[in-house]
């Protein structure tokens, strides 16, 4: 836990906000364009190596932003250790959730690819 | 002059109180401190500190209408009346507008806030060069007054982790220096969660400085120089 505080956490922060800032504005412009892309189209965006990849490098960012910015909330406003332990643990479940179901989701789509 | 002051004094109020008071024009009055000073005359039980009266020392740092400034230095033509007086927001209150600033110079003790040279003395002085003394302008300027400190929610919410701006500004003064060769352990001495990283740049500290001084460029710095340093 050491490791992922100070400087590497306040690093991995701006680094992700970096890449979530670029993949949402990359999305945007793609609706803007195209219009939005349909089922076949995801389908297919997902089981290329470089969308699957893409999809699993911005989830977890986000989770790892997510991660920093709550452990930061609770560090400043939650002071007694039970409940920051109660409320870290908590977020860090559902982070965790978050990321295995896209990981399971990205992996059953990739076992079904013709 | 309609004033209203923060009153409290632990051993006999059980809470704090607004006091209003009524202070007759003076053509001497020009700053905020001579207004106090002479209500000071008029009720002597109310306290506060000042010392140098010209925005030297630093003592006479306050919540002036819900900004924090030195009375000494602030032109008493330009503040909205009624006149609110506080106490530095987030310090303990010892009475009335004088604060508890214990914490806040622990903090800056923790910097280290001298020079740490190991190579042996130079029969004169440790020179710099120009460019690297001016590289010092801005840090060395600061005066302790604490109205960055004050005015940082980050350190009103951590006050005993968070070194806080002034400390901050401190510490960089010295990472800064070229003489200094502590470098390396003042930074792996900051790198930590809640010494600097409660910094959520949120400004207020450049904002209120009285001398113009940036604390939050000071911490964008320290943070720049430890991602340097990881790489």
């Amino acid at each position: 836990m050491r490791q992922f505080t100070g400087q590497r956490a306040w690093l991995v922060q701006r680094l992700s906000a970096l890449l979530l800032l670029c993949a949402t504005a990359a999305l945007g412009i793609y609706l803007l364009i195209e219009g939005p892309p349909g089922y076949p189209a995801w389908l297919a965006f997902a089981r290329h190596p470089a969308g699957s990849t893409l999809i699993l490098a911005v989830t977890a960012a986000l989770c790892l932003h997510g991660w920093v910015g709550a452990r930061d909330v609770v560090l400043d406003y939650l002071h007694r250790p039970a409940w920051r332990l109660c409320v870290l643990a908590l977020v860090a479940t559902a982070l965790g959730l978050v990321f295995l179901r896209v990981l399971v989701v990205l992996a059953a789509t990739l076992a079904h690819a013709p | 002059m309609r004033f209203h002051i923060y009153r409290f004094d632990p051993d006999v109020d059980p809470r704090p109180r607004m006091q209003a008071y009524d202070l007759p024009d003076s053509p001497a009055d020009r700053m905020l401190l001579d207004a106090l000073v002479r209500l000071k005359d008029m009720d002597d039980s109310l306290s506060f500190r000042r010392s140098c009266r010209e925005g030297v020392c630093g003592s006479d740092a306050m919540n002036i209408n819900g900004r924090n400034g030195l009375a000494c230095i602030q032109p008493l033509h330009a503040l909205k009346q009624p006149v609110v007086l506080r106490p530095l927001p987030g310090f303990p209150v010892i009475r009335d507008l004088i604060v508890d600033m214990t914490q806040f110079f622990a903090h800056y003790e923790a910097v280290r806030p001298y020079l740490i040279n190991d190579q042996p003395p130079p029969e004169r002085e440790r020179l710099q060069s120009p460019q690297a003394r001016d590289s010092l302008n801005g840090l060395y300027e600061c005066i302790l007054c604490a109205c960055c400190s004050g005015f940082c929610p980050s350190y009103w919410w951590n006050p005993d982790k968070f070194i806080g701006p002034a400390g901050l500004l401190q510490a960089y003064r010295f990472i800064a220096d070229s003489r200094d060769t502590a470098t390396a352990e003042r930074l792996a001495d900051l790198d930590d969660v809640y010494k600097l990283y409660r910094c959520r740049t949120i400004m207020n500290c450049t904002e209120v400085c009285p001398k113009q001084l940036s604390p939050s460029r000071a911490i964008e710095r320290i943070r720049l120089a430890l991602t340097k340093a990881s790489i």
